[in-house]
């Protein structure tokens, strides 16, 4: 488990015994805030462009995609831990969402909701 | 995050499965208990007698209801199944002339609602307590929060739990030698990390179904955005899934409802040998009436099993319509979460795993302390944070188990009619949970350890004795002699329950800490074994 604890690897080894640097800090909350609250916000979006999409039936689509959602939501909560680049997070999942938004609308456009 | 994809989940790790822990243990715990939910009703309840065939219960609520609420608009009954001594009932009554109709609401209103005796189908007054409904309910919903913050935590924490679990597995190449490792003798950071992982790879499918599933039985509070995105309210949605009939006037012809045990029987055959769970009667007495039987939700695998419509006279007009495969597999895991198509066997191979994943959450958080300890710039004198964690997982490991036993000693020693007297049982938890936290601050860990660990034992495992001098019919002979074998289990479990918290007492007594601050070499890394 805390195997980055008790061997520190190379990149760690710089911070002193005083703990982790403001900059670290900072990244950890980037990551955090883009995991927790973006990630939501892409796991839903997701969740509502996969019921719509998905076929077998209004209800079934509904229930499958719903299902599914803490599957995705994990996938992005452990990938914006994992990249090794915090902008790439960001701007993966604020882009992603805004493309399923824009299928999301388009598709409510075309067939509105029952 | 700096370093590699290994390392990063190791930090993610840590951290998810620290941050929400001692929660989370609450959580597990309260949620092991719960697959026993019944038999701790009963317990809870000794004025209840045993469980008994679920037809005298369903004649007895039909004589009792007919009895006190002949025009009511509707009735409902919670037939008791193999596990259960009682059956629930309430009514719902007309609404007034220009009052406004209420949604109806269970079990609020003490005034249109009974508690049936399973063996005589006779009104039983047990004293007021929530039985094991309060620990189901608090692991879901927590308390003294409103229920819907309470479930939005508890999700929250599920995630977190997820994550860990997740992340824990990618950090853990060599998963499966770990799970014939266990050196108790080896160095102390390494025997709970051996103990760590033993507890969550053994049950590991069982940790990862129960939080998943958990999050899936209240998804649609989670996430409602796919049936928002498809349907105009809620509603419509549920109209969509659980279609309901529609409300029908009375007529006013006066029509005799069809005995209910030959309604259920009819119904048991429709299903092909399945058990009912709860009947609901529309306008009784009027030939409109229609019964609905709702089917077991432990008859299959999903929750879900479906009900059938009969008329005043029991004919069988109509039956809930097949789910769909997405629908069914939410019905099934919703199933599986709540386990209660599982046979005695499974049943304890449920709790087992359910207690591996207790041990798993404690023995994370003990590690995180006894690894970080060795890291700290002066181990003797930690800062506030590592205290807090030290303090939290004392007061919580011991804490959880004993406020629960505390509930229970509660039960039986607070007069039976004491006003507001199944609050106080459940307060009765908190504080004792509270006071282990504010006591562990008070002493110096190890004796910290021993003592809460100590006291939790003697809690639970004086349980049996406890509710054999104050009451008598329940102690374990008398069980014993009644055929009562769940009961004679259940005290039998305490204490081995308290055995087990015993152990745990002994162990923190023989331990000695390892990483001695003046040490130079630092101890053998997990990095290293992994490597």
């Amino acid at each position: 488990m805390s195997v980055a604890q008790t061997a520190p690897p190379p990149a760690a080894k710089r911070k002193g015994p005083k703990g982790p640097t403001l900059r670290q800090r900072l990244d950890v909350a980037a990551r955090a805030v883009a995991a927790i609250v973006v990630g939501y916000v892409f796991a839903s979006l997701s969740t509502a462009v996969l019921a719509r999409l998905l076929p077998g039936g209004t209800e079934e689509a509904t229930i499958a995609a719903t299902l599914l959602s803490f599957a995705v939501y994990t996938a992005v909560v452990i990938w914006a831990f994992a990249d090794p680049k915090t902008w790439r997070v960001w701007l993966g999942l604020a882009g992603g969402s805004a493309a399923l938004a824009a299928i999301l609308w388009i598709s409510l456009i075309v067939e509105p909701r029952l | 995050m700096n370093g590699s994809f290994r390392q990063s989940m190791a930090w993610l790790h840590t951290w998810s499965g620290l941050l929400v822990g001692w929660v989370l243990l609450a959580m597990f715990l309260t949620g092991t208990a719960t697959y026993f939910r019944p038999e701790i009703t009963r317990w809870m309840e000794p004025e209840t007698g045993m469980p008994a065939d679920y037809h005298i219960a369903a004649a007895g609520a039909a004589a009792y209801l007919s009895k006190v609420a002949p025009d009511a608009k509707s009735w409902s009954i919670t037939l008791p199944d193999e596990r259960q001594a009682t059956a629930s009932v309430f009514w719902q009554p007309q609404p007034k002339p220009g009052e406004e109709e209420r949604p109806r609401r269970r079990g609020r209103n003490r005034d249109t609602q009974a508690t049936l005796d399973a063996a005589t189908g006779d009104v039983v007054k047990p004293r007021e307590t929530r039985g094991g409904e309060f620990f189901y309910r608090f692991h879901f919903q927590m308390h003294y929060l409103p229920v819907i913050w309470g479930r939005w935590f508890a999700g929250l924490c599920a995630m977190f739990m997820l994550v860990a679990i997740v992340s824990g597995v990618i950090t853990h190449k060599r998963i499966f030698k770990d799970f014939f490792t266990f050196r108790p003798t080896k160095a102390a950071q390494r025997s709970w990390l051996d103990a760590h992982n033993m507890t969550a790879v053994l049950a590991l499918p069982f940790h990862a179904m129960i939080t998943y599933t958990g999050l899936v039985t209240l998804m649609a509070l989670y996430m409602p955005w796919g049936v928002l995105a498809n349907y105009s309210s809620d509603d419509a949605y549920f109209k969509a899934v659980f279609p309901r009939a529609e409300e029908i006037e009375r007529s006013g012809v006066a029509a005799p409802l069809a005995p209910l045990p030959k309604v259920i029987d009819e119904a048991s055959k429709a299903w092909g040998g399945g058990r009912p769970w709860i009947i609901n009667v529309s306008n009784p007495g009027d030939a409109t009436a229609r019964i609905e039987v709702t089917r077991h939700s432990g008859d299959k695998l999903s929750y879900r099993g479906g009900s059938l419509t009969f008329d005043a006279s029991g004919k069988l007009l109509t039956r809930s319509p097949e789910a769909g495969p997405a629908n069914v597999t939410g019905g099934a895991m919703y199933g599986i979460h709540m386990g209660r198509f599982a046979e005695p066997v499974l049943r304890w191979v449920y709790f087992l795993c359910s207690l591996a994943g207790c041990a798993m959450v404690a023995t994370g958080l003990v590690l995180w302390s006894v690894s970080r300890r060795q890291k700290l710039p002066d181990p003797e004198r930690p800062h506030f944070g590592f205290r807090l964690v030290e303090k939290l997982n004392i007061g919580t490991i011991a804490g959880v188990p004993a406020g629960m036993a505390a509930m229970l000693w509660a039960n039986r020693l607070l007069p039976v009619e004491m006003a507001s007297r199944s609050p106080w049982e459940v307060h009765s938890m908190f504080i004792l949970w509270g006071g282990m936290i504010l006591y562990a601050c008070l002493r110096p860990n190890k004796k910290a350890w021993m003592e809460t660990l100590g006291l939790a034992a003697f809690m639970v495992a004086a349980l049996p004795i406890v509710s054999a001098v104050t009451t008598p019919e329940r102690n374990i002979f008398a069980n014993a002699m009644r055929g009562d074998g769940a009961m004679v289990a259940f005290d039998l479990t305490l204490v081995a329950l308290g055995a087990l918290l015993a152990f745990c007492g002994w162990k923190a007594a023989r331990y000695k800490p390892v990483a001695k601050p003046k040490r130079k070499a630092p101890a053998p890394t997990v990095a290293t074994e992994a490597a």
